[in-house]
């Protein structure tokens, strides 16, 4: 009963995640940097980090990857939201288990969008065979700063939300 | 809401987003050789490659109204002298980093910096 409760709730999750995708996907990005986004769907990457841990979070954001690509992406796209999601779920998964008491999930968050960043970066120059593309890091870093303290402070206010009703949940089951 | 670990963390972002944007305005791009690719008309006349043991010498281009004698200095070019009434390109001073352009307008003669990275063979990339 557990596990059905947890993969209804990862699946929805996974559901809000696809949902923030494909609304980002609709927002002009207001900087002129190509590759920089709002990354909206890294609250809902967080929330499972914290909620169930790195392995669901992982799980949750590749799902996200792919349904969020086939719906409305390209084959590019997916190879580069793949990497970015892989690599900055790791790190923010360790963020949180390991130093939680040095960061707050704002911190987590910024560690995630620019390990995202540099992941991306890395990845595109592999394809394109050049490395003159880090001279857009520095750029994407102070961007994903500022959406990394946004998404961080977004996550934190829904994780108190959604820990609560989750225990909430747990109780109601235990009683019966 | 923020801890330390969070204060510095940003710091350390910012800090190494300047260093890098620093290095790179300061070092340029250093992977793979350059080259100094020159065209009269439109037609390729010559490609030189530059470089720390690039060649230090003058070489006469002869464009379209007259002879367009350019600076070769290791790495970098520049206009000498060059038989146009305008003389912008003498103005524009050297250039070294792939991208830049020195152009004579009147002789029709371009000189390219270029590198083997910039001419690949993909038509177009998509994010």
């Amino acid at each position: 009963m557990a596990k059905t409760k947890k993969i209804v709730y990862l699946s929805l999750l996974v559901a809000g995640g696809v949902a923030l995708h494909m609304v980002e996907s609709m927002i002009p990005v207001p900087f002129p940097v190509p590759g920089a986004k709002l990354g909206l769907a890294n609250i809902i990457s967080l929330l499972a980090i914290v909620l169930y841990g790195t392995r669901e979070g992982l799980e949750v954001n590749i799902l996200r990857c792919f349904i969020g690509s086939f719906l409305g992406g390209s084959m590019s796209s997916l190879i580069y939201s793949l990497s970015g999601a892989v690599s900055s779920t790791l790190v923010m998964g360790i963020a949180v288990k390991y130093f939680e008491n040095v960061f707050s999930l704002v911190g987590v968050s910024i560690l995630g969008s620019v390990t995202h960043n540099f992941a991306q970066v890395t990845v595109a120059s592999v394809i394109l065979s050049t490395f003159g593309l880090y001279s857009y890091l520095p750029f994407l870093m102070v961007v994903g700063l500022f959406t990394g303290v946004f998404t961080g402070l977004a996550a934190n206010f829904a994780k108190d939300k959604l820990s609560g009703s989750l225990g909430l949940m747990e109780t109601v089951d235990r009683r019966r | 809401m923020l801890t330390k670990g969070d204060k510095i963390l940003i710091a350390t972002v910012l800090l190494l987003a300047f260093a890098i944007f620093t290095g790179f305005q300061i070092y340029g791009f250093t992977g793979g050789k350059t080259y100094a690719v020159i065209e009269i008309n439109g037609k390729e006349y010559q490609k030189i490659t530059l470089g720390k043991d690039g060649p230090k010498m003058q070489l006469k281009v002869p464009g379209v109204i007259g002879d367009v004698v350019l600076e070769i200095d290791r790495d970098r070019v520049r206009v000498v002298s060059s038989d146009c009434p305008d003389k912008d390109c003498i103005r524009q001073g050297w250039v070294s980093r792939p991208g830049q352009t020195l152009v004579c307008l009147p002789n029709r003669v371009v000189v390219k910096i270029e590198n083997r990275e910039s001419t690949s063979d993909l038509d177009g990339v998509s994010f």
